[in-house]
């Protein structure tokens, strides 16, 4: 954002896009920017409020995606818990005593005898059978995915307010502008009306 | 937050202004995460410190204790010394982000007096 690039007609206060999001361009001057992109006020307007819808969609998108994120998570964590237990439980001996739910409200009881394997459920109906060892490293490794997807994900929702504050502020600015104009053509309407 | 204009002043917005502006709606949505965030940490202390304390008064040598989604039968001091280190946990994570909640209002209040400074009535940076 600090590069100085005299040369370059692009003004480099703006990321042009990122993954697919439009970035917003900042306008220095509102004058110089309605005349450059030949908008008349009220299309200026229009077409930068459309541009904040669609910034709002890909908000909701975004957030979706976040929520479904930050709920993989602590499951993930979950499991790594009971294999990590299971595995204390080995060297032991003794079996491990669970309850567990077979339908709302009803438990039963499992006797979970020294073993060296685990299921896990993959997804899409699928489940897997593996070693103690094999599992805890399968889990950590999509631990790491989601928590690395989650990262990145909330930069780009960052990045994506970003562009809806500027795009809120260029409104305010262009209206203004507008405000502005009318008021000096006014005051040179009325004073020219009464020196004839 | 709202940009109005007071008539006829124009208060020209540079640069450095946006950046400004963005980077204090960054720090209020992240203000308003990290409340979140601690709301349910200081909840899951609250959980534990009567978990821990229903423990003292049982007089059962075997607790289950939940694990994922069942629940584990687990010998009572096991329990306890499981639920102390989870207390540790969250109260170590409660206090960062107590801290960062803090940074986040003082840049913020940075943030508010230089930009009313320089646009006084023309920008509103409250809660509504």
């Amino acid at each position: 954002m600090a590069a100085a690039s005299s040369s370059s007609t692009e003004s480099p206060k703006t990321t042009t896009e990122r993954r697919g999001i439009p970035g917003a361009q900042f306008v220095e001057d509102v004058e110089t920017y309605l005349t450059q992109t030949g908008f008349d006020v009220n299309s200026a307007l229009a077409f930068l409020q459309e541009r904040l819808q669609q910034y709002k969609l890909v908000e909701m998108k975004l957030l979706a995606q976040q929520r479904d994120l930050q709920a993989k998570i602590p499951d993930i964590e979950k499991c790594l818990d009971v294999v990590a237990t299971l595995e204390a439980k080995k060297g032991t001996g003794e079996a491990l005593i669970a309850d567990f739910e077979v339908s709302e409200g009803i438990y039963s009881r499992a006797r979970i005898e020294d073993n060296d394997s685990v299921c896990l459920w993959l997804g899409a109906n699928v489940m897997l059978e593996y070693s103690c060892e094999e599992a805890t490293s399968l889990l950590k490794k999509n631990l790491e995915n989601a928590k690395a997807s989650l990262e990145v994900l909330i930069a780009d929702l960052q990045f994506l307010r970003d562009q809806v504050t500027v795009t809120q502020v260029t409104i305010a600015r262009v209206y203004n502008w507008d405000v502005h104009q009318r008021r000096i053509r006014q005051i040179a309407a009325s004073s020219t009306s009464k020196d004839s | 937050m709202i940009l109005k204009g007071t008539g006829g002043s124009e208060t020209e917005v540079t640069w450095e202004d946006q950046q400004n502006i963005n980077k204090f709606g960054r720090l209020n949505n992240r203000f308003h995460e990290l409340e979140d965030e601690i709301k349910v940490a200081k909840e899951a202390i609250d959980n534990l410190e009567d978990a821990s304390n229903e423990l003292i008064l049982t007089d059962e040598e075997v607790v289950r204790f939940q694990i994922g989604e069942v629940f584990a039968h687990v010998p009572k001091e096991e329990v306890e010394t499981r639920i102390e280190e989870m207390k540790e946990l969250n109260s170590k994570n409660l206090e960062k982000l107590e801290e960062e909640k803090e940074s986040v209002v003082a840049q913020m209040a940075e943030l508010k007096k230089i930009l009313y400074g320089k646009f006084k009535d023309s920008i509103n940076l409250e809660e509504d």
